[in-house]
């Protein structure tokens, strides 16, 4: 599954971090989407673990609903959750990130043409 | 006024069914109603001499909020006051006091308060040109802003919509500094031409309370304005600044429920009325700084363009339109969006009005054996498809509206936040606002609420002409109408900008 997903390589955050985001399945339809988030340390490329990590999903029209979810953690550094698209169009996926040292961060990655149903 | 000469000459060729529909006047002024400046509170809240700069300041303020945060704050649109904001909410909410109230928004319009201020140091020289005093380039204004709205996606960018609404402060104040009256609201703004059209369907309006005590009064102050009495070049107090004569104003059209008239009145004469919504619609009196509306073919356009936009709108909002233009792309062999946006545009604003209405107007005057051209039929009875045309944008508006209603609460707190206050408490992004499913219930009813509007009106003209059966294909253009609104709102919504070559 993972590997017919999106997949975003991120910039390092705070030259610390490389963030990469897979979405399943692509092309993305409206409903439950799997993602998949991957952090390890720019530097020495080990993973991270212990984060919390919480995503809301925004449509690119204000006043949609958004949707949240919040990733487990299900291997060293690996984060996984599904979100539930309501509908067909651009998302804007916010991760708001919790690391074990209390450092908080915000990133954010697009899943584009979510299609209907 | 020099607006008000341009239409005396018409005066002398009233046409027929002028006189046949006056017994059907919806202003007739003896008919005792509501009169909201009546009322107690908002009555004398609204008699009171500063109480349009006293709605205005709030929306000010707001205006000013919105285009600061949209310049410089989030560029995720769901996160930005100036997207929310006029995306959800200001549009939401002027088409539902339109619905239950009248233009209340032009009366309470942010953008006349800093052109009132301007005005205490430019003082206006010019007449607005001749050629230029019609709707047609306002009709052109209002298709370019529903054009840039695609164009630009400008319900995801908060940059572009705080520059928009830069660009109607600047056209008003740069119009209004330089030409005299309210040239701006009259000719220009595309809002304005929208609420003017919309509120027709209001069920108040601003009129004479009786007639007896306009034909009595001899200052005319209304119009005039009230004058300095050992100079009588001071106006102390403006009339309408629209060319609209109370005592022959007909209907809300170029009404901008600024009051001026109140103030001047020195009889207390003039109301906010009560009376049957989209009746004026079928009233083809002479309307004091409009002539007649069956002569008005840049009214009529700019009704098409008001009934046919809100189609094409609510179309471009839901999936068919990708896979359509798409099709058109692919036929046109080009990969930028313009172009394509341009044949959709003119597919829907152009070639389907004028072969619907056209097919309506010929079979009208087959029917009819009337001697009157297509055009002449075409423009009288395109005001009918208004109530229609309104009851798409209250679908389509609403539901934005009320699907995130509350949503302006956790921008606004995310907002005083990035401040660095925390007055507000944290961002309650869950707050939405009504579920999708509940709200496509009301999309529904208004859309139906809309065509009985037209039905009605399209039968009060044929009525008045004496010839019911061309009743016929008017219902029929409105049901088609009607027909593909009720598919748009029953399509998955999709929310994207368009990027070609990827389908």
């Amino acid at each position: 599954m993972l590997l017919c997903g999106c997949r975003h390589e991120n910039a390092p955050a705070k030259q610390h971090l490389t963030i990469a985001y897979e979405v399943s399945p692509l092309p993305a339809r409206v409903g439950d989407v799997t993602i998949t988030i991957r952090m390890k340390d720019a530097g020495s490329n080990e993973p991270i673990a212990g984060a919390r990590i919480k995503l809301e999903g925004n449509m690119s029209h204000a006043g949609m609903a958004p949707v949240f979810a919040d990733a487990k953690e299900i291997g060293p550094g690996q984060y996984r959750t599904n979100m539930k698209l309501s509908m067909a169009g651009d998302w804007y996926v916010l991760v708001h990130l919790t690391l074990a040292d209390g450092r908080e961060l915000e990133q954010e990655f697009e899943i584009k043409e979510v299609a209907p149903a | 006024m020099s607006w008000n000469r341009s239409l005396k000459s018409r005066k002398s060729r009233q046409p027929e069914s002028a006189i046949q529909v006056s017994q059907l006047d919806p202003t007739n002024k003896a008919e005792p109603g509501l009169d909201l400046l009546r009322l107690p509170l908002i009555g004398s809240l609204l008699k009171q001499r500063h109480a349009r700069t006293l709605l205005q300041i709030p929306l000010f303020v707001i205006a000013v909020a919105m285009i600061l945060h949209g310049l410089f704050g989030p560029q995720l649109a769901p996160r930005n006051l100036a997207t929310t904001l006029t995306w959800v909410h200001f549009r939401g909410a002027l088409i539902l006091v339109l619905l239950l109230a009248g233009n209340f928004f032009c009366l309470a319009c942010p953008f006349m308060l800093v052109r009132n201020f301007a005005r205490k140091f430019f003082r206006p020289a010019l007449n607005w040109p001749r050629y230029l005093r019609n709707k047609w380039l306002s009709v052109g204004l209002f298709v370019g802003m529903l054009f840039l709205y695609e164009w630009l996606d400008l319900w995801a960018s908060p940059w572009w919509t705080a520059w928009l609404i830069v660009a109607y402060f600047a056209g008003a104040l740069v119009i209004d500094s330089v030409f005299k009256h309210a040239t701006f609201c009259k000719f220009v703004c595309p809002i304005g031409q929208f609420n003017f059209v919309a509120s027709t369907v209001s069920p108040l309006e601003v009129a004479v309370r009786d007639t007896d005590v306009c034909t009595r009064c001899t200052t005319k102050d209304c119009i005039r304005g009230v004058r300095e009495p050992a100079a009588p070049l001071v106006v102390i107090q403006r009339g309408c600044e629209l060319a609209l004569f109370q005592p022959r104003k007909v209907g809300n059209i170029d009404c901008t429920f600024c009051l001026d008239c109140v103030q001047a009145c020195p009889h207390d004469n003039v109301g906010i009325l009560s009376r049957v919504p989209a009746t004026e619609l079928a009233n083809d009196t002479l309307r004091s700084g409009l002539g007649f509306l069956s002569r008005r073919k840049d009214l009529a356009a700019l009704t098409i363009i008001f009934a046919f936009g809100a189609l094409l709108n609510a179309f471009a909002m839901v999936s068919p339109v990708y896979a359509f233009e798409q099709w058109i792309a692919r036929r046109l062999g080009v990969t930028t969006e313009a172009p394509v946006l341009a044949t959709v545009f003119g597919l829907f604003l152009v070639v389907e009005p004028v072969l619907l209405i056209g097919a309506a107007a010929w079979l009208t005057r087959l029917w009819d054996r009337s001697k009157r051209s297509l055009i002449a039929l075409a423009v009288r009875y395109t005001y009918s498809l208004v109530p229609l045309g309104f009851g798409i944008w209250l679908a389509h508006y609403s539901f934005h509206f009320l699907t995130g209603l509350f949503t302006f609460i956790p921008v606004t707190q995310a907002a005083v936040a990035e401040l660095g206050s925390a007055i507000l408490g944290q961002p309650q992004w869950t707050l939405v606002g009504l579920p999708v499913n509940v709200v496509q219930v009301f999309e529904v009813g208004f859309i139906l609420l809309g065509l009985f509007g037209s039905l009605l009106t399209s039968y009060l003209l044929a009525a008045t002409d004496r010839m019911v059966r061309v009743f016929i294909p008017w219902a029929v253009l409105a049901l088609i109408i009607a027909g593909a609104a009720l598919w748009v709102m029953s399509q998955p919504m999709e929310m994207r900008g368009l990027v070609l070559g990827s389908g």
